[in-house]
């Protein structure tokens, strides 16, 4: 098998295309390392489920298009759409673009800059963060005032797609929490068009001592779309993040989550719900990293899987030396409704220190029998019995979410993922 | 009302069921006594139609209709209540969705209007107060967490909100306590009416000094080896299951 990579010069001329910068030096300096290293393939461990072959096709058509910046006639729409759905202030990257939201820098202790008024350069350690370091118009950076508290959530609208041409789309977010401030977050990836789209996200949250951060990632891209997204999260000393991710959407989508543990006495609390259906791949992979203790992470993701799909989520806990005190625990509970659904689950606990605490638990199941004949012994018909008890299995990630505004809308966007499930025709 | 006749039923392998015959009349409140192993729950679940059992044998009738081919939901909303032994905690399902979607699944086939969320509120706070139930079990999840007495109040809670033609009620007397056990009665009193007629499925005769029956029997080896009036629920406590057992060979 050869590497995933894209055409040296095609790739350069698209690089050249992009307004010219702050970040144009940057962008050179990405572009060769990914030249070097290419996309990431399955004989890596890490990426041995997920094959990336179709976003490099879907990157190479549009380079030999031109490298033209996707458009499609509905996005406005759809923005319209999920504004109307989520009474918050949203800043909307459409295609790549900065597009909205930019004044809500106030001085109520949030600033929001673009990383090119800000000079800042974004860093690149992973393949696809080379990519999107190189493919970067613009970035945003939001900077969250030390001792400020924010309680009405800002939204991260991450929109893109193309009615006829192949579409790439790179967005960056780079979000920092001063000293015991504490804010609210909602990322919430959308797609639309008829043509195939391959979007790459990074999203880097960074919580000084003290800070506290609750952060709520929809995913509910079309499902002819791919997605890559990394997101890490760094924590100092007395630090709190509450994120929940759900994968409501998408044909091939790889998100991985990166958190690192650098200050004692933080508190990680990460949940995640993936749905998915006939052709779809998704795949989570999550990482906490406790530098130091005493510490505690929890993390506990749900998936439901019905028709032809495949999902992946892959739990690692990794207890460095002298991390004492650490407290580790992860979950993974699959739903499977059809016998040609796969799930690839695996957790790992890597510890290298000694007064620790760390539990790990995978589960995967059908629908629990005697639960159905109870429900039918009440009346309800066996369709409506699978149903119901389908969505109870996804109901604690919803309605655990640490933002509750969005609990109805994730409820009707799960519904309505479920039922697409259960009724069509998938067995 | 019901009508079983020579009813043969196994599980995999294991007959359990070996000519069963029972008539149960409207009005009529029948207990089934017998030991473990007996084929008691069996036959409440051959009732209720749960797919592990399969009948090889004999007849069901309810209502004049062959029951055996009916679905399960068919069987509830025809009017037939399983209140069952081991009751399923069902997390993430709430108790009030439950009780809501089994009373509107029944109303809608028998063509009524389906109850609002306020209807329903009322019926179920008047019902659950008479059982002495706090109305927080309404929004918990459906027996999740519960206490055994608590799941066994909360069966005989969706028996008083579905008011069925025929309920069978699996050893709900056992593991309660005496307070439980009274409101438990009391739920099941309350039901008994001359359109209506009951199935208590026990192991002791405590329950039956609080709902008293027309008629006893008691079932040993899959079969019905004796019937008779509550005195029989008495003799029985006395003497035990081997006097009914001795005097059925002898």
């Amino acid at each position: 098998m050869t590497a995933l990579a894209l055409p040296d010069k095609a790739l350069a001329t698209a690089v050249q295309k992009l307004p010219d910068n702050a970040l144009a030096a940057n962008r050179q300096a990405a572009l060769a390392r990914f030249l070097e290293r290419g996309f990431p393939t399955t004989r890596l461990e890490d990426w041995k489920y997920t094959d990336l072959a179709a976003v490099a096709d879907i990157s190479q058509r549009w380079l030999e298009n031109g490298a033209p910046v996707p458009s499609s006639a509905s996005i406005g729409d759809r923005v319209a759409a999920i504004r109307a759905a989520i009474d918050i202030d949203w800043i909307v990257i459409s295609n790549g673009a900065i597009a909205d939201g930019m004044d809500l820098a106030g001085d109520d202790g949030l600033s929001v800059a673009t990383f090119s008024e800000l000079a800042h350069a974004p860093g690149f350690e992973h393949p696809l963060a080379d990519l999107n370091a190189a493919l970067l118009p613009d970035g945003l950076h939001i900077r969250v005032r030390a001792g400020t508290h924010h309680d009405r959530p800002l939204g991260l609208l991450i929109v893109d797609g193309a009615d006829s041409q192949p579409g790439v789309a790179q967005a960056r977010v780079c979000i920092e929490l001063e000293e015991g401030s504490k804010a609210q977050f909602v990322e919430y990836h959308a797609s639309i068009g008829e043509a195939d789209h391959y979007a790459n996200s990074i999203v880097e949250l960074s919580l000084a001592r003290g800070a506290s951060a609750d952060y709520v990632r929809i995913q509910g891209r079309d499902g002819h779309h791919t997605q890559t997204h990394r997101t890490t999260i760094t924590l100092q000393d007395a630090s709190t993040v509450r994120y929940s991710g759900f994968d409501l959407g998408g044909q091939l989508v790889r998100n991985d989550l990166d958190i690192d543990i650098a200050g004692k006495e933080a508190n990680v609390v990460v949940a995640g719900l993936y749905i998915a259906g006939e052709g779809q791949h998704i795949d989570n992979h999550v990482r906490i990293d406790h530098r130091v203790g005493p510490a505690r992470s929890e993390q506990e993701y749900r998936g439901i899987l019905g028709g032809r799909c495949r999902c992946v989520w892959n739990g690692k806990a990794i207890v460095r030396p002298g991390a004492d005190g650490t407290d580790a625990e992860q979950a993974n509970h699959n739903l499977l409704l059809s016998e040609r659904s796969e799930i690839d689950a695996k957790p790992e606990l890597e510890i290298y220190a000694d007064e620790v605490k760390c539990s790990h638990g995978t589960t995967v199941g059908q629908i629990d029998e005697a639960a159905l004949f109870y429900l039918r012994s009440r009346g309800l018909d066996k369709q409506d019995a699978m149903r119901t008890l389908t969505r109870a299995f996804g109901a604690s990630i919803v309605s655990h979410s640490p933002i509750a505004v969005l609990t109805d809308h994730l409820t009707e966007m799960v519904e309505g993922r479920l039922s697409e499930l259960t009724d069509g025709g998938d067995e | 009302m019901l009508e079983i006749k020579d009813l043969k039923a196994s599980t995999g392998d294991t007959p359990i069921l070996n000519g069963l015959s029972l008539t149960v009349k409207a009005g009529e409140v029948h207990a089934i006594m017998g030991p473990n192993g007996s084929g008691k729950s069996t036959l409440a679940q051959v009732i209720a139609g749960h797919e592990d059992y399969v009948v090889t044998e004999g007849s069901v009738e309810y209502k004049g209709r062959d029951l055996l081919e009916l679905a399960p939901e068919e069987r509830a909303r025809e009017g037939i209540f399983l209140g069952f032994q081991y009751p399923v905690e069902i997390p993430g399902v709430n108790n009030a969705y439950l009780l809501k979607a089994a009373l509107n699944a029944k109303r809608k086939h028998h063509g009524v209007d389906e109850v609002d969320a306020f209807e329903f509120l009322k019926l179920a706070r008047e019902k659950m107060a008479l059982l002495g139930m706090d109305p927080k079990f309404l929004n918990r999840g459906v027996n999740e967490g519960f206490s055994g007495g608590e799941k066994k109040r909360n069966e005989i809670l969706q028996l008083a909100m579905l008011e069925p033609e025929l309920a069978i009620l699996d050893e709900t007397d056992s593991g309660l306590d005496i307070d439980a056990l009274k409101a438990v009665a009391q739920g099941v009193n309350a039901l008994r009416s001359p359109d209506r007629a009951i199935v208590l499925v026990t192991h002791y005769q405590r329950l039956l000094d609080y709902v008293e029956p027309d008629v006893v029997h008691v079932l040993s080896g899959g079969k019905i080896l004796r019937s008779g009036d509550k005195s029989l629920a008495l003799e029985l406590e006395e003497k035990g299951y081997d006097w009914v057992r001795e005097a059925a060979n002898a």
